[in-house]
């Protein structure tokens, strides 16, 4: 690409974004679509810092509400990812196992986990419980389908070579398996996690009123449509800023591997 | 190793048959309670002595229709701004930016401001499905735009095919692999977001169906439902596959 080129190709998407702000700005103002259904930028930010400052319902601050939502994202992860993987390599490494469990992790992961939320609210009630077990079911079949996969996918050849060299079995497991699986692991986490952040705005529709999931949906019942605005952007940029962490992780786990850009 | 086909299947049913039986046996005996934990059996009568035949593919067949209704708008939306950004710098340099922003945000977390722009209809839950299944579709026709083999395009110029033709012969044929990914991929979370699109005011559906047996008492239909779920999202998928082999299974290994 040439200078100037790659330059308009910078410059153009932020001038893009910037009139197409003004214009939203604009119509509101002039009163032609109404604050309600398009809360206008200034406003938007102007609710955000009154969440820093004052929170929504008053007194509960934006970042009590980012803490419980955090805290059960990642306690359901936490839990699925510490079942998902020794589960998922036990039952790859054995034929039978495998065979035996591939249409029951199929069908488990085709059910939509917020079809479960009756059951969550039966068996654990409306508190933290019941959200975090939502969390868990969904992050743990897809962890449990890739971890399966993982340790499928390793190389025989790999474990030939180490049984040539007189390796241990529980060496070969620990030396050459487990480095095998990690890129698929590392990957199967990710979406994992993308998981949970798509159930966590279902889970916190049930009693209560923390968690960004909770605010999102509380505000709209007072009309506050700049709050769920303020909200979905919070919960869009904590998903990405963990997945960009898990995705720096990667490259510190996995030197050897080639990294493209997800 | 006994790698037959049939081993397979029975090893499958064995799994199957297993956990069912066990889950069977542990609701009857050990649990006791229908009312937290009912049995496959029992949540099945219970759904067979409640619903209807006519009922149930109401249900079945509304959940459907909103799935497909906002699938396809995704699928529309999704393939022809993929495809446009795979074939214009301008295009990706107008269009990038607001998908890089909207794209973080969960589905559901648009229920709120769907209720708001759309009512508490029908329409709010297309909307609901069509963003969930919108992204996926997007980027799948977006990276099968933009790597298309530079061989392809070149043979295509050398045979004076340019412009709107090279999109349709070549590009739009050549992107056909990824697509049916993302069109997969998209059509899994629509059924995964149905369930609370459902949770708006609905009447009817399998996500409805779900939440109010519960608040009627009646967990077993809630199991059913569940249940159901499942099935008719595995049955989709796999038709999807099947639908996918036959039309572009002649020049992809998918």
């Amino acid at each position: 690409m040439r200078m100037p080129e790659r330059w308009a190709m910078r410059l153009v998407p932020a001038i893009v974004v910037a009139l197409v702000l003004a214009l939203w700005e604009w119509t509101v103002f002039a009163g032609i679509v109404r604050t309600i259904q398009f809360p206008p930028p200034s406003l938007i930010v102007a609710s955000f810092f009154g969440l820093l400052v004052d929170g929504f319902p008053r007194g509960t601050l934006l970042a009590t509400h980012i803490g419980a939502t955090l805290y059960r994202i990642l306690m359901g992860y936490a839990i699925a990812l510490a079942l998902a993987i020794p589960l998922g390599l036990v039952i790859g490494s054995s034929w039978l196992l495998d065979r035996m469990s591939a249409p029951v992790v199929a069908f488990c992961r085709s059910v939509a986990t917020l079809s479960l939320l009756p059951l969550a609210v039966v068996w654990f009630g409306t508190g933290e419980a019941s959200k975090i077990f939502l969390i868990w079911y969904g992050c743990f079949w897809v962890m449990l389908s890739n971890a399966i996969a993982a340790i499928k996918q390793v190389d025989p050849v790999l474990i030939r070579a180490a049984r040539t060299m007189d390796t241990s079995t529980r060496d070969i497991f620990a030396r050459v398996i487990l480095p095998a699986c990690v890129p698929r692991l590392v990957s199967g986490a990710r979406v994992a996690l993308g998981v949970g952040f798509m159930v966590i705005v279902g889970a916190e529709m049930i009693g209560t009123t923390l968690g960004l999931g909770a605010l999102i949906m509380e505000a709209r019942t007072f009309y506050r449509s700049d709050i769920t605005v303020v909200g979905m952007f919070v919960i869009g940029a904590f998903g990405l800023l963990l997945s960009f962490g898990l995705s720096r992780a990667e490259t510190w786990l996995l030197p050897w591997q080639k990294h493209r850009r997800a | 190793m006994p790698e037959t086909r049939s081993a397979e299947l029975l090893a499958g049913f064995a799994g199957v048959a297993g956990l069912l039986l066990l889950w069977e046996l542990s609701a009857r005996f050990i649990w006791q309670d229908p009312q937290t934990l009912p049995a496959p059996t029992q949540a099945l009568a219970q759904a067979m002595t409640v619903l209807t035949p006519q009922r149930l593919a109401e249900h079945v067949g509304i959940s459907l229709f909103r799935i497909f209704a906002g699938f396809s708008l995704a699928a529309l939306a999704g393939i022809t701004l993929g495809i446009l950004c795979g074939w214009s710098r301008w295009a990706v340099a107008v269009v990038r930016p607001f998908i890089e922003i909207l794209r973080p945000i969960p589905p559901l977390a648009w229920i709120p401001i769907a209720i708001i722009w759309f009512g508490l209809g029908e329409g709010s839950k297309i909307f609901v499905i069509f963003l969930g299944a919108f992204f996926p579709i997007f980027t799948s026709a977006w990276s099968g735009a933009a790597m298309v083999p530079k061989v392809l395009l070149s043979a295509a110029e050398t045979m004076d095919v340019r412009g709107a033709r090279l999109l349709v012969k070549v590009v739009v044929p050549a992107a056909l692999p990824d697509m049916a990914t993302g069109l997969r991929v998209g059509f899994g979370l629509s059924f995964g977001i149905l369930v609370a699109a459902e949770l708006i005011a609905a009447q009817s559906g399998m996500g409805y169906l779900v939440m109010q047996s519960r608040q009627l008492g009646q967990l077993g239909i809630s199991i059913f439902g569940i249940f159901l779920i499942g099935i008719v999202a595995l049955a989709v998928d796999h038709q999807f596959g099947v639908l996918t082999r036959k039309t572009i299974g002649r020049w992809s290994s998918i």
